[in-house]
């Protein structure tokens, strides 16, 4: 595999991931394939520091299991993640004890089911507050209670609403306060999993907003999970797209998105739903049947799908390289392909 | 026949801090096959507008006297808000009316699995013989919403399956009763664009199939233009404008349905910022009076704004908004 060069802006590295794997049993014996779900398999990427990562891809294609890898928690079955900040330098899949609090208080995860994550029996105002009580980060009730009203703030929560049970919240409301509650720490590492997908987007403009003035002002990197690509073609510096376990392809954003080279990308950005209703046409739909992940299909996992798979598509599996600076992809025929977009996308 | 006729819907919580109001005088009907879009600002009553539909709102809350919810069922109509609790509202959820969650988790009960929640409903709720023609629909559903491998999936638990297989399970299950009417909550927040075209396709076939109406309410306005009829724009609790999906994307009238729009991230231009609507959200504590929205419209008159609530004004053929400044309009016209 290629080594991963550093481009440009020489930024510093702070997490690599090499031949990631996350396998999940499969329960019950009853079927004759192997027992196991392969939700990530054979990941390799670099975030650097102070970066907007995006992660985009098909639903079900390992996203959140990635994300949740990165902070150790989901099980890391084979290949390495580690990360330095500057100040630590962990192996992610190792961390225990006291690392492993400290790598805690640095990375943060925000859920994309909010329902799930916010605990019904506590008030808003202490579950913001709880990471910096746990991590023992502030002094006094006082300071806590200021840091609590200041996020809250900015995540454009109604302060006086801080009493309230989450189940009083709307669902954009209570997506906000998931968002206060894992930057209250300001945490070196946010993990965002579709964390602006219940939003409008006027309030989502503004939360999108907040998190770019977080990495801009505090250095803060993000890896942005997102099925939005309009909202990750605007805040994310570097773009990562997944398709079943696997990466497809990765760039720096405008680069992804004004000469995608892997027909999976391609064909996702022309299925940008168009703002015109009167352009109900559709972009190019993706034929085919959605392979598995306890069965991926040999070769090129896309080949199924890919309107341009060709014989060796369904025997070779393609390897990630690079077609240009920073720029990599899992295609095999990505050099003769070129899905050149006037914008963006359809959608203008 | 309208399906449903929604009429001056206020809906108030009792909380500590005192009333809060969620709904407003808000009225609205559907025709059969029809789909109307709901959309607005986060926290303006969407879902409790919907859940209204059903009365699935907790008990701290309270409907207003002139409140009526007409739901005309081939029986005859049924005024939602006066059934009673138990017998009665089993006319409205015995499956006539199907509800897709914001929050699929909220839908799933963890140590069920997906499949034997889905065949229980069915049986509750729709004529299937047995068991087993409950478990083919079923996964036949769950591959119509493109889960791969429907059969294994059918077996899984909720927390087994990625967010967005969550949210088709949900649609599967939600579709397979074949409702009358599906209110569907945000049901593509954690779709790819791929995928949420193939459901919004499957949602779109059972329209023409048996005139299923739909109310769809969502943030994303690329998914509302593909494929809403009508839309109906809420701020604050409020109905600011309505109008046929071409109308309102195309020729907005309301200054908060413009600023909307006008917040959509561009994907000509990427180095653009972001722009939000202006100004702090009002608390619903302290609701402005006048026109709901005064407090943050950049073209306000002022007091006029402040103190009267604006009525509909006419803006085209079914297309409405509330808007002070377009009743001046009217009158110079
Ligand atoms: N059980 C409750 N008790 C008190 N207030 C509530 C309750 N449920 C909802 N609310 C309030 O009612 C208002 C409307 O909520 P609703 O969930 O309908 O918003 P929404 O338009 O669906 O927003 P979103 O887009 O964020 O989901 C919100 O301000 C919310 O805080
Ligand atoms: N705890 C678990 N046990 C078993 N399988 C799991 C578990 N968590 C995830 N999976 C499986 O791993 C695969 C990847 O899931 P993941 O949640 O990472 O997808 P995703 O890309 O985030 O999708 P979405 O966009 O729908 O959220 C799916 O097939 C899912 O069913
Ligand atoms: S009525 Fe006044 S405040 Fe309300 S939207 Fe119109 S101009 Fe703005
Ligand atoms: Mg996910
Ligand atoms: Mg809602």
């Amino acid at each position: 595999m290629n080594e991963i060069v550093n481009n440009g802006d020489n930024k510093q590295t702070l997490i690599s991931v090499r031949d990631l794997a996350v396998h999940f049993p499969l329960r019950g014996g009853w079927f004759a394939e192997k027992h196991v779900l392969k939700a990530v398999d054979g990941v390799t990427l670099e975030i650097k520091l102070g970066t907007f990562f995006g992660l985009v891809g098909e639903s079900g294609s390992g996203k959140t299991t990635l994300g949740r890898a990165l902070l150790k928690a989901a099980p890391i079955s084979r290949g390495t993640a580690e990360f330095a900040d500057g100040e630590v330098d962990y192996n992610i899949a190792e961390l225990k004890g006291k690392e492993l609090q400290d790598y805690r208080k640095r990375a943060q995860l925000i859920f994309q089911d909010p329902y799930a994550s916010l605990s019904p029996r506590m008030t808003v105002r202490d579950i913001i507050a709880e990471p910096l009580e746990v991590m023992k980060l502030t002094s006094s009730r006082d300071e806590t209670n200021e840091r609590v009203r200041e996020i809250a703030a900015k995540c454009r929560l109604n302060l006086e609403h801080l009493r309230r049970f989450p189940h009083a919240f709307s669902g954009g409301q209570r997506q906000r306060i998931a968002i206060a509650r894992a930057l209250v720490s300001s945490p070196g590492f946010v993990v965002a999993d579709e964390a602006v997908a219940a939003l409008d987007v006027s309030i989502q403009a503004d939360v999108l907003n907040l998190l770019k003035g977080f990495q801009r002002d505090l250095g803060i990197s993000f890896l942005f999970i997102s099925h939005d690509l309009s909202v990750v073609a605007h805040i994310c510096d570097h773009v990562a797209v997944m398709y079943l376990g696997r990466l497809v392809e990765t760039a720096p954003t405008d680069k992804l998105f004004s000469h995608p080279r892997h027909p999976y990308t391609s064909a996702l950005l022309s299925a940008i739903p168009s703002l015109d209703p009167d352009d109900r046409a559709g972009g190019q739909k993706l034929e085919g049947e959605i392979p598995s992940p306890t069965n991926p299909p040999p070769g090129c996992t896309f080949h199924t799908r890919c309107p341009f798979a060709r014989d060796l598509c369904r025997q070779e599996e393609p390897q990630l390289r690079e077609f240009d600076d920073d720029h990599f992809g899992a295609c095999h025929f990505a050099e003769e392909f070129d899905f050149t977009r006037e914008h963006g996308g359809r959608a203008a | 026949m309208s399906l449903i006729d929604v009429e001056n819907l206020t809906l108030q919580f009792r909380t500590d801090e005192g009333l809060i109001t969620a709904v407003d005088d808000v009225s609205f009907s559907l025709e059969p096959g029809e789909i109307m879009g709901l959309v607005g600002e986060s926290g303006s009553g969407k879902s409790v507008t919907a859940k209204s539909l059903m009365r699935l709102n907790p008990d701290n809350a309270v409907y207003g006297p002139k409140s009526r919810i007409i739901l005309n069922l081939d029986s005859g109509p049924v005024d939602v808000l006066k059934l009673r609790p138990g017998r009665g509202m089993q006319i409205v959820r015995g499956g006539a009316i199907s509800m897709i969650f914001q929050e699929p988790m909220a839908s799933f009960a963890p140590a069920i699995t997906i499949g034997d929640q889905m065949v229980e409903q069915l049986l509750l709720h729709r004529k299937v013989a047995n068991e087993k023609e409950a478990t083919t629909i079923s996964i036949e559903m769950l591959e119509r919403v493109g889960i791969s491998d429907a059969s294994k999936r059918f077996g899984q638990y909720a927390f087994e399956l990625s967010g967005g297989m969550r949210q088709r399970a949900m649609i599967a299950m939600a579709l397979s009763t074949r409702p009358k009417l599906l209110i569907a909550d945000e049901p593509t927040t954690a779709l790819d664009v791929t995928i949420q075209a193939q459901v919004i396709d499957l949602m779109k076939d059972l329209v023409a199939d048996f005139g299923m109406g739909i109310v769809f309410i969502t943030h994303d306005l690329g998914v509302i233009a593909q494929t809403a009829d009508r839309v109906a724009v809420m701020y604050l609790g409020r109905l600011v404008e309505t109008g046929t999906v071409r109308q309102v994307i195309k020729t907005p009238a309301h200054p908060y349905t413009k600023g909307l729009l006008n917040a959509l991230p561009k994907l000509d231009n990427l180095s653009a910022e972001l722009t939000p609507v202006p100004g702090d959200i009002p608390s619903p504590l302290e609701r402005p009076s006048g026109c709901v929205f005064n407090t943050r419209c950049s073209v306000s008159l002022g007091t006029p704004c402040q103190t009267r609530i604006p009525d509909y004004s006419y803006v085209g053929e079914g297309h409405e908004a509330a808007c002070l400044l377009l009743e001046e309009e009217a009158v110079k016209a």
